[in-house]
């Protein structure tokens, strides 16, 4: 993965393959909102997350990607060509939008079948119950997809996505509406088609959704590329960031003093019936309030991080 | 190949697309809509003594290419595209290696044909109740309203299914064509006839049955051709319009 805009430090080592997904320096704009501003990377082969809050980009980058928005700027290329009017495109690519809302009236069966028939699939039918093997509806493949949860209509669309065995696989908030169980298996399958060398790019606004099944991620924020790289590097990133934590306690002056000793707490502040505490290192924090307000004979009412949102944490990303 | 794919493809967007037009609501309202010329066909047999041109004036054009015709066109042909660009599943027929005039086909096919189908119906019924027992003249009448039903649905449906895809108000815009440009318009500007799909179909059924002057002012010779220009027109354009079809962005 080779990234332009992201912080030198967070750019993992360029492959030599040709990339599946390239885009350079892409854009695109509404009027005057920039929805995707100058963004440039290359997937190869694996499994990618797209990270970011809500209105980072992610659907518009992803639509970009899928040759339903043409860039207002730069390149953007899927296996080599432009997909934006070259329907011929989709033959390589299978897409699952964010959008729930699958034909009601088909059964699971008969809406990945159709899907199956209109790429021109010679087997439809084997391809089209492998496909909903591998997502686990076996059970419910004759069913109409209007009595699904959503955790099912999203494997169906998954299902519809893959039965044609695309190269590239895009899929937009894929875990919504899944279960814990539901969604192992769906990052487990994801798993499988990169291994077989199918480049997979999904969207997420859960950091633990992309910890699971993406190596690599992606983090937009507000349009830009505010990362890029191997999961765990970002992560640490993340966790060993500057936090602030409130804590509520019996005796919240004893109890500051006690923490204002250890090493890895570099600001504490007294204020009316609330302590905050400011560290760079989170899980060394975690452990030392337990014993310290133990050996202090303090009792702990609260402890809350005032900035574990994802926001912040992509705010501090894009800040450094 | 992907003329092939594109071919194959039309069949089965036309199933998907006759699956979704036929929801319980629309289906009943329509129903109970082409069940008043037969409601009416039978008040007239009832009655007796009926005037060929009065019930074919009266009823099948009235009530049949006047109301029913546009009213179930503008239902089908908006709903065709319109609900699957509301709700989002276009996109399964939009990222699909295929054509995009196989797409546009396959929905004028579904569409136009459910149009097609219940409006021929409905006419073809009453006219045979009123219409039949009255010899030829009778049967010619009949026919050329089920000429005009089916001439009135491909065009109907074409524009409205091309209206669709420019605006999401196209039901609305598709009624005040129909109550306003050629309900009220065309009666105070008889120029208009040319522009009006109303006056295509009783022009196309003049060649099968002589209406009178002031009801069918175009001869079949002119009026087909413009109904076939209107449709390629419409088609090129939903066509166009379809590639050149854009996702939003999502709130993402």
């Amino acid at each position: 993965m080779t990234v332009q805009t992201a912080p030198p430090e967070l750019v993992a080592p360029a492959t030599t393959a040709a990339p599946a997904i390239q885009l350079v320096n892409a854009a695109r704009w509404y009027g005057n909102v920039v929805a995707v501003n100058d963004v440039s990377f290359s997937l190869g082969a694996g499994v990618t997350g797209l990270l970011g809050p809500n209105g980072a980009g992610k659907t518009t980058l992803l639509h970009m990607l899928a040759g339903f928005l043409a860039p207002s700027a730069g390149t953007v290329l899927v296996l080599g060509r432009s997909p934006h009017r070259d329907p011929s495109v989709y033959r390589q690519i299978g897409l699952v939008p964010e959008r729930e809302a699958v034909y009601p009236f088909l059964t699971g069966l008969e809406y990945v079948r159709f899907n199956a028939r209109l790429q021109g699939l010679r087997n439809a039918e084997l391809a089209s119950r492998d496909a909903i093997h591998r997502v686990g509806l076996d059970d419910a493949m004759d069913r109409p997809i209007g009595t699904y949860s959503k955790g099912m209509r999203q494997r169906a669309k998954v299902a519809g996505a893959l039965v044609h065995d695309p190269q590239v696989l895009l899929l937009d908030e894929p875990f919504n509406g899944m279960d814990p169980r539901q969604r192992l298996a769906m990052m487990d399958l994801l798993g499988q088609m990169a291994v077989a060398g199918r480049t997979i790019l999904f969207s997420s606004h859960i950091l633990e959704e992309v910890e699971r099944v993406g190596t690599e991620i992606l983090v937009m924020v507000a349009g830009r590329l505010a990362a890029s790289g191997d999961y765990r590097a970002i992560r640490a990133l993340m966790t060993d960031r500057p936090h602030t934590i409130t804590i509520r306690s019996s005796d919240d002056r004893l109890l500051a003093t006690a923490l204002m000793t250890d090493p890895a707490i570099f600001a504490v502040e007294l204020g009316p019936n609330v302590l905050s505490v400011r560290t760079a290192h989170l899980s060394a924090f975690r452990r030392l309030i337990a014993g310290a307000s133990r050996a202090a004979g303090v009792r702990l009412f609260e402890v809350v991080s005032a900035d574990e949102s994802l926001e912040s944490v992509f705010d501090y990303l894009v800040r450094r | 190949m992907m003329f092939t794919r594109s071919v194959a493809a039309v069949p089965l967007i036309v199933r998907v697309t006759l699956r979704q037009l036929m929801g319980r609501r629309r289906t009943v309202l329509l129903l109970l809509l082409a069940a008043i010329p037969i409601l009416l066909a039978v008040v007239f047999w009832a009655a007796g003594q009926v005037d060929v041109h009065d019930f074919a004036s009266g009823v099948l054009d009235a009530v049949g290419v006047t109301l029913l015709l546009p009213i179930v066109a503008v239902l089908f042909g908006t709903a065709a595209f319109g609900a699957e660009i509301e709700d989002g599943t276009v996109v399964y027929l939009l990222a699909k290696p295929i054509s995009r005039w196989a797409i546009v086909a396959a929905k004028l096919v579904g569409a136009a044909g459910m149009t097609a189908f219940l409006t021929m119906a409905s006419v073809f019924v009453a006219g045979a109740i009123v219409l039949a027992p009255l010899g030829e003249d009778g049967a010619a009448a009949t026919r050329a309203f089920v000429a005009a039903m089916a001439v009135g649905s491909i065009c109907y449906v074409s524009l409205f299914l091309v209206l669709s895809l420019f605006t999401r108000r196209a039901l609305l815009i598709g009624l005040i064509y129909v109550l306003v440009w050629e309900g009220a318009l065309s009666n105070l500007l008889p120029g208009i006839a040319n522009l009006s799909i109303r006056q295509y179909s009783v022009g196309v059924a003049n060649a099968f049955w002589q209406m009178k002057p002031d009801e069918a002012r175009l001869s079949p010779s002119t009026a087909l051709p413009l109904a076939i220009v209107l449709v390629v027109v419409a088609l090129a354009l939903a066509t166009w319009r379809l590639m050149r079809f854009e996702l939003p962005g999502g709130s993402d």
